[in-house]
This record gives structure tokens, sequence and C-alpha cells, in this order.
């Protein structure tokens, strides 16, 4: 993915921009990525403008009275469409922005992984929810938080590396096909509570490898009830 | 911007300007059917029903039951002109068996309206010509039409800043 710049307070740019970068690490992994979801949106969505479409050419064309009668039932459909196609959302995709799957490395088994992420409203913490199945083949949940900070330096750029550290460490499905990272993250996480003492500012010189966290990101590891979706 | 998007990225965008317009169309058509009008809200262009309607008021039409009375407002479109126009009935001829007819007259006006009609005729008939009865209205909200249709390049350009905000933003 190319390096865009962001503006670092707008959260749904924060947000975007690292739902963009989930996809690209895990496929790089060799993750299986699966676009059910969204062909499923795709297709209930273009169906209704598609039904749309039809309904104003028809009253384009042939006018009110001829087209009276078949424009209550594409209006019926239209909004029914748009009805599952919200439903779609909320109740099915719920801010997944991944789903795939993985031929296990150890297991040989196939392991599903999907994430999905939210932000509250003027927070700039990235919350996801994953459910992955371990190494026994269990379904597992995981909710997880960390603050933009850790992975996009104070000029707006993501970093790659931070983000998948925290990944590969914090879900053992990522952890054991990605071990690199994982001891990576281990390791700074280590360097950040020992130096925990001296935070403050992130100096410039040092935005292009933010591995060393400063407290404030140490912190929120803990969970947080998830809001709606956005975006 | 739109360069990096994945295709089925690019496909969501498209897709939300798609539902934005065509939820805002299949809105006005469902208004339409609930109606019966094909035109269930129309702006008032000319000031022929001072006091009662201004120049630019929003009004609110409804077409079923059809035994329109006397004193009431009716929208009507005249055979060949595609412009609406608001007047009250004055009087009716016919109803119950035979097609109902009516005439009309502006408040403002002097004379009834048998000059505005078609050539040859010299009153509405109920079900062709009338698109619907007034039952509300909101004033001077419909302006911003007015100006649009007698400025149709700010049509353009509202349909384009549209497209161009909600294809670019993903909020």
């Amino acid at each position: 993915m190319a390096a865009t710049k962001i503006a670092v307070y707008s959260i749904s740019d924060l947000k975007n921009t690292t739902d963009d970068a989930l996809p690209n690490y895990l496929t790089s992994l060799k993750f299986k990525q699966s676009h059910f979801l969204t062909d499923v949106r795709l297709a209930l969505g273009y169906s209704a403008v598609v039904i749309a479409a039809i309904t104003f050419y028809a009253d384009y064309k042939l006018g009110w009275d001829k087209t009276k009668y078949w424009t209550f039932w594409a209006v019926l459909v239209y909004f029914t469409l748009n009805g599952a196609l919200t439903f779609w959302i909320w109740g099915v995709e719920k801010g997944k922005v991944f789903a795939g799957q993985i031929d296990h490395p150890k297991v040989g088994r196939k392991s599903p992984l999907s994430i999905a992420s939210s932000v509250a409203k003027h927070t700039p913490i990235y919350n996801i929810t994953v459910e992955y199945s371990n190494s026994k083949g269990e379904t597992k949940t995981l909710k997880l938080s960390s603050p933009f900070t850790r992975w996009f330096d104070v000029n707006g750029f993501f970093v790659a590396k931070p983000f998948q550290q925290w990944l590969a460490l914090e879900i053992p499905l990522i952890g054991q096909v990605d071990p690199k990272n994982k001891d990576d993250g281990a390791k700074s996480a280590a360097s950040a509570n020992g130096e925990s003492e001296v935070d403050g500012p992130v100096e410039d010189e040092k935005y292009d490898t933010p591995k060393k966290s400063t407290s404030s990101d140490a912190a929120p590891t803990s969970t947080r009830s998830r809001r709606g979706k956005r975006g | 911007m739109l360069g990096g998007l994945q295709p089925r990225q690019l496909l969501t965008q498209l897709l939300n300007f798609a539902l934005v317009l065509s939820t805002a169309f299949m809105l006005w058509k469902g208004l339409s059917v609930a109606t019966d009008s094909p035109s269930p809200i129309v702006v008032v262009l000319s000031g022929s029903m001072e006091p009662a309607f201004q120049r630019g008021d929003l009004l609110f039409l409804w077409n079923r039951g059809q035994d329109t009375q006397v004193g009431e407002i009716v929208v009507y479109n005249v055979k060949g002109k595609d412009i609406p126009i608001v007047h009250r009935v004055v009087r009716r001829y016919g109803g119950g068996d035979e097609p109902l007819q009516l005439l009309t007259k502006g408040d403002n006006n002097l004379a009834d309206d048998t000059e505005l009609y078609a050539r040859g005729q010299d009153y509405l008939t109920r079900s062709t010509d009338i698109i619907g009865s007034v039952i509300g209205y909101v004033p001077f909200v419909g302006y911003v039409t007015i100006l649009l249709s007698e400025h149709p390049w700010l049509k353009t350009v509202l349909l384009g800043l549209m497209g161009v905000m909600v294809v670019l933003q993903r909020e």
C-alpha cells in the first residue's frame, strides 16, 4: 500500500487507513481472504439501484399513468432490498474488515479468522474484535484495543511494523503464522515497560521507527466495550 | 485518491453514491404511489393565489378521493403545457355517474381560468387533468427550486458537488 499521509486528528482517516492495512498484512501472511460479506452487500445494493434505474427509465419514457401499477411493486421491492442491505451491514457484517482462513502451519487444518473494527466517537483508539479458531479447532473471541499512535507517526504516515507486531503479539493465530513479528512485538513491549518512567512527546527523529511506545501506548491494552460500527 | 482502491472498495464507494440518488428517487415515487399523484409535492410559481399562497411555497397534494368540492385548491396540468397551475375550484359540473368537471380561478386573478385552458377547453376533467388537491403547505422553502429552474446551471453544479462529496468521503 502506498504510504499516504493522513490528518492525524481525523479519527475516520485513522480508522480507514488501518482498516485497509489489515487485509494487506494478513494476505501477505498467506491468509486467504473471503469476500463473501462484501459480495452479498454489493449484490443487494446494486439490485436495488438497478430497480430504481429501471423505474426511472420507465417513468421517463411512459409517464405516470402507464407505470403506476409497477411503480408500486418497484418501490416495495426497492425498500425491501434496502432494508436487507441495512440489516446485512449492521447485523451481519458488524464492521468486519477481514474474513478469511489459513492452512494452519502446525495443525494442518484450515483455521478461520475474522476481524471487526470500530472506533468510539472522538476517541483515537482502535478497537477490534477477533474471531479465530485455535490449534484445537475451538472458536475464540478476542477484544483488543490500541491507540492509533502505536502505528501512526506524528506526520500522519502509517508505519506497518508496530501494527503487525501488535497483531502478531496479541492474536495467537497470527503469532503462530508470523513468529518474527510476534517476538519483535514482545521485545518492544518489554522495553516499553522498562522505560515507562521516561515518557514524553515522541521526538521527530524517531518517527520512522516508533517501536518505543510511550506509556500511554502500553496502558490501554485493556479491552473496551464496542460502540456501533461507523463507515 | 480513487486510484489506490481495490475493485470492491471502488464498487462500494460507487454504491454509496448510487444509493443516495436512488433512495431519494424511490422515496419520491413511494410518495407518488401513496398519494396517487404523479407529482405529490409542487412549488407555487406565480402570485395568482395570493394571499393564500406566495411564490415559493411548497404544497403537498393528495389525489385519492376524486369528489372535489367547490372551494378546494387543486393543481392541474393543461394539455400541451408542462407547468402545473395551482388554483381554486369555483364551479363543478357533473359528478356521480357523469365525469366530474371543474372550473377554476386564481384568488388573485380577475377572471376565471378559461383563458388558461387548452384551446377549445372550457373546463377541467377531474380524473385526467388534475394531479391533486392541496392538503398542506410550507411557506417559502420551495424558493430553492425556483432559483434552480430559473438558473439551470445551478442544478449541474449541485449534482456534481454531491457526486464528488459522496465518492471522496468515507465516513
